[in-house]
């Protein structure tokens, strides 16, 4: 590719793919006001199983086409029906938690059945290229743009003219009132889960072919760039999402000209974020619909929280602080060093998707920035590691607050959009910015953790380090919740604008929340350098930051000694039954949807 | 039931609603009779717009019974209940704003099939409010509040309905529209259409109806023909402000 018109071909066509998928999230974000983490998964569905269709049972493309789109659909209505609409009357956070579930899952049943190896997934239509202009187009080039614009057409038709799609425009509108003219809802929400599942599966179809790849990773790319597509159009603005794909297309497109392939999604997320901060309804909606979303004081599941007594903390952590005095297996402390800095983490996404109401599911990137400074500190300026870790600790809280706070004047779903972005903003940074990160080479030999001048090797020592510093973050943490600053945390929390009205700067509290949970994250993460020995721009990624967020729903939201029950347990429960590796998100994915639909207050309460 | 009143169309029977712990109802017992107006009166927080979720099956009573031409209808959906005749103007309208007046008026239809009916329905709508002949194709989020109450009745009639339900159909609007309004429910009864409203406009409501309940925190407090009660001395106190001022 050299030219500007075979840029420009080339965002154009990866707009129509992003246009598949985004047009499926605005249908549903319309009629059910939800944000479907699962669109993505769909898409790797379909993708493999036009890889089953094509290579195995070598049908003919159009065929290929049909089958994907109706076993896509399928998955959609399966998931509409079972994950979702036993959550209707659930609170507001419960439809999205569980679409998250849902994406583990069959992320994961998809590489048990294939394996995690890339596949070959060949394009069914002759390799020729054809000159328009100064640039080049291919018949799958062509094909993609034909299903983009006819799917765009077909669904057009269907929403203007016939009466299910005026059901399904109406729903989005006023859905009590569609339900009043007689509209039954959940018929709609299962149209329009069966539509964009097709959708998104014929789109993980053509870009395989596109391609020629197919790999379980797609899944996760795919949900970032649909929504990502979808609010800058303006969430369940349906043309908005068309125009919001090729825009994404031609900025990756134009991007990746300029900087380099490793540029691609940095230039999505900016988007992303420039659009949130700037219009946060989309570039294509009017002032006049600015519904905010009604998500106050409804978010978390109210509960009374489970009391357990100060004596009883108290023996279990003596009975912790003296475990590696008993004949206890290197095995064992092992695990439970790994639930303590799991714990750190889930003490910092607690507080601030619990305490103050903001889901942060980008929470990894704190741990990340926690882990560079920390390592690049020892490494190269020989500072103690110790500081070292303090200095990761702060750094996390002022560039992680730096950088949420773009978010602030969010709610609801889209503060889980923004900091997902943000958190692969800092992702894609780290590994961009070789001078400093070392890029993809990642960092090795850092050094082992050492307090005063003793270096902590043995299993015991680093356990009582970890113990020990996840037990002072967690009494700060509990201290700063029952005093006023808590109380503001949770006004905020419950109605911000009420907050507002009585004269919280709802800013600085969601500051301090974050400086707070960026410090607990980021030693989090320094300790885990250290631990390592080896650092990556993938070490800290998306999944750990939905770990985090099934941990602190699995306590109980705001809950600090939930937050750290709820580590010991995803972490110990799968060691304790020996799951393989391969199950293990697969079992997370399922507590977490278990967790959303029989006790979304977990298992301590919400605090 | 008074004497001599039809067999009722809607009866609600000993209901008994709960948000939560809070209940909302107290033994609620209302009918409406075949092609009356019956009118239910109450001040903010009386329970009103509940009783119209309870006939509409938005909200599920806790006890009691809701019967619809002598057919229970606890156990049926919103679009089911539709179904079976009952159509409503609800609190604020709730247009579809986004989309046109004529689509409107035509989701009123929705649940019936027999298309070449419902265009001769939507031509008889422009004759019964012919100001929205002009504004078929506007944004129905567009109109006047008083407009927007002229679709919403528009959109309830569409459906052939035995029954309408109304949520505080005069509220927000101009007095001109206020006459108007109550000038076209008057019209519509007379065709044959039952309806039942609620209203903090007691003296009204009270003009039009003919049967009235007043509710007070989630109990009937009064109830009788329309005639008796705008002149009982209570209704008089409580909601007339002591004089006559319609």
């Amino acid at each position: 590719m050299s030219s500007w018109l075979d840029y420009t071909i080339n965002g154009l066509i990866v707009g129509n793919v992003y246009a598949l998928v985004a047009v499926g999230l605005a249908l549903i974000f319309g009629v059910s006001r939800l944000i479907n983490f699962a669109q993505g998964s769909i898409y790797l569905v379909g993708a493999y199983i036009g890889w089953v269709a094509v290579v195995q049972l070598h049908t003919p493309l159009p065929l290929t086409i049909i089958v994907v789109a109706v076993v896509a659909a399928v998955v959609g209505l399966i998931i509409e029906r079972f994950g979702l609409r036993p959550l209707q009357n659930s609170v507001r956070i419960a439809p999205l938690l569980a679409t998250i579930g849902i994406s583990f899952v069959l992320d994961q049943l998809v590489m048990l059945t294939f394996s995690p190896n890339p596949r070959a997934l060949p394009s069914q239509l002759p390799d020729v290229r054809f000159q328009v202009g100064g640039g080049t187009i291919g018949p799958l080039d062509l094909l993609i743009a034909g299903v983009g614009i006819s799917s765009a057409l077909l669904l057009f038709v269907f929403l203007r003219y016939t009466k299910l799609g005026w059901a399904v425009r109406a729903a989005s509108q006023d859905r009590d009132a569609a339900m009043q003219m007689g509209v039954d809802v959940n018929r709609v929400n299962q149209t329009v889960f069966g539509i964009a599942a097709a959708l998104g599966g014929v789109s993980g179809l053509l870009v395989g072919m596109y391609y020629n790849q197919i790999d379980t990773a797609m899944s996760l790319q795919a949900t970032l760039k649909g929504v990502v597509a979808e609010v800058v159009g303006g969430a369940g603005n349906v043309p908005g999402a068309v125009i919001g794909s090729m825009l994404l297309g031609l900025v990756e497109s134009y991007g990746v000209a300029v900087f380099g392939t490793s540029y691609r999604n940095l230039f999505a997320f900016l988007l992303l974020v420039v659009v949130l901060v700037l219009r946060p309804n989309g570039l294509f909606a009017s002032a006049r619909q600015a519904p905010p979303e009604p998500l106050t004081g409804t978010f978390i599941a109210p509960s009374r929280p489970v009391r357990i007594p100060r004596w009883a903390l108290a023996v279990a952590i003596v009975a912790l602080a003296i475990l590696p005095l008993l004949p206890v297996s290197f095995y064992i402390l092992q695990t439970l060093i790994n639930a303590w800095l799991l714990g750190m983490l889930a003490l910092s996404l607690t507080l601030v998707a619990g305490t103050i109401g903001q889901v942060s599911l980008g929470h990894a990137a704190l741990l990340a920035i926690g882990a560079y400074t920390s390592a690049l500190l020892s490494l190269t300026l020989n500072v103690p590691v110790g500081l070292a870790i303090m200095a990761g600790g702060l750094m996390s809280a002022a560039l992680g607050t730096i950088l949420i706070s773009p978010s602030f004047r969010l709610r609801g779903h889209y503060v889980s959009i923004a900091t997902l972005a943000i958190g692969e903003i800092v992702s894609l940074v780290i590994l961009n910015w070789e001078s400093v990160t070392r890029g993809p080479i990642g960092i090795s030999g850092i050094p082992p953790l050492s307090l005063f001048g003793y270096d902590l090797i043995s299993p015991a020592s680093v356990y009582w380090f970890a113990f020990a510093v996840m037990v002072v973050l967690a009494l700060l943490q509990a201290r700063l919740l029952g005093s006023h600053l808590g109380r503001c945390f949770r006004a905020i929390r419950d109605d911000d604008i009420a907050a507002r009205a009585y004269g919280l700067s709802l800013n600085r509290y969601k500051s301090l929340a974050f400086i707070f949970g960026g410090f607990a994250a980021g030693v989090s993460g320094g300790i885990a350098a250290h631990l390592y020995s080896y650092i990556n721009h993938e070490t800290f990624n998306t999944q750990q930051s939905i770990l985090a967020l099934t941990v602190v729903i699995l306590g109980g939201l705001g809950n600090v000694v939930g937050a750290i029950l709820g580590a010991v347990a995803l972490v110990g429960l799968p060691e304790v039954f020996r799951i393989a590796a391969e199950y293990r998100i697969l079992i997370y994915g399922i507590v977490l949807l278990l967790l959303v639909r029989f006790r979304p207050q977990g298992l301590l309460g919400t605090i | 039931m008074t004497t001599g009143a039809p067999e009722p169309l809607l009866a609600l029977t000993d209901v008994n609603t709960f948000y939560g712990q809070a209940q909302v109802h107290f033994d609620l017992s209302i009918t409406v009779g075949r092609g009356h107006i019956v009118c239910l009166l109450g001040g903010n927080a009386s329970g009103k717009s509940t009783t119209m979720k309870i006939i509409l099956g938005l909200v599920k009573p806790r006890s009691g019974e809701v019967t619809f031409d002598g057919a229970s209808l606890i156990s049926l959906t919103t679009p089911q209940i539709v179904r079976r005749g009952i159509a409503s103007v609800p609190e604020a309208r709730r247009l579809f704003a986004d989309m046109s007046v004529r689509e409107n008026i035509l989701m009123g239809a929705f649940v019936r099939s027999d298309r070449d009916a419902v265009a001769q329905d939507l031509d008889k709508m422009l004759t019964l409010f012919p100001k929205l002949g002009q504004r078929l194709s506007q944004r129905a989020g567009s109109l006047s509040g008083g407009e927007q109450q002229m679709v919403a009745m528009a959109r309830a009639l569409m459906s052939r309905p035995r029954l309408i339900v109304m949520d505080e159909p005069t509220m927000g609007l101009s007095p001109l529209y206020v006459d108007r309004v109550l000038e076209l429910i008057r019209t519509i009864n007379q065709d044959g259409v039952s309806i039942f409203m609620v209203e903090q406009n007691a003296s009204l409501a009270l003009e039009i109806a003919h049967e009235a309940y007043v509710l007070q925190t989630g109990k009937i407090v009064l109830s009788g023909p329309a005639r008796t009660l705008k002149d009982d001395p209570r209704v008089r106190d409580a909601y007339l402000g002591g004089s006559e001022a319609a």
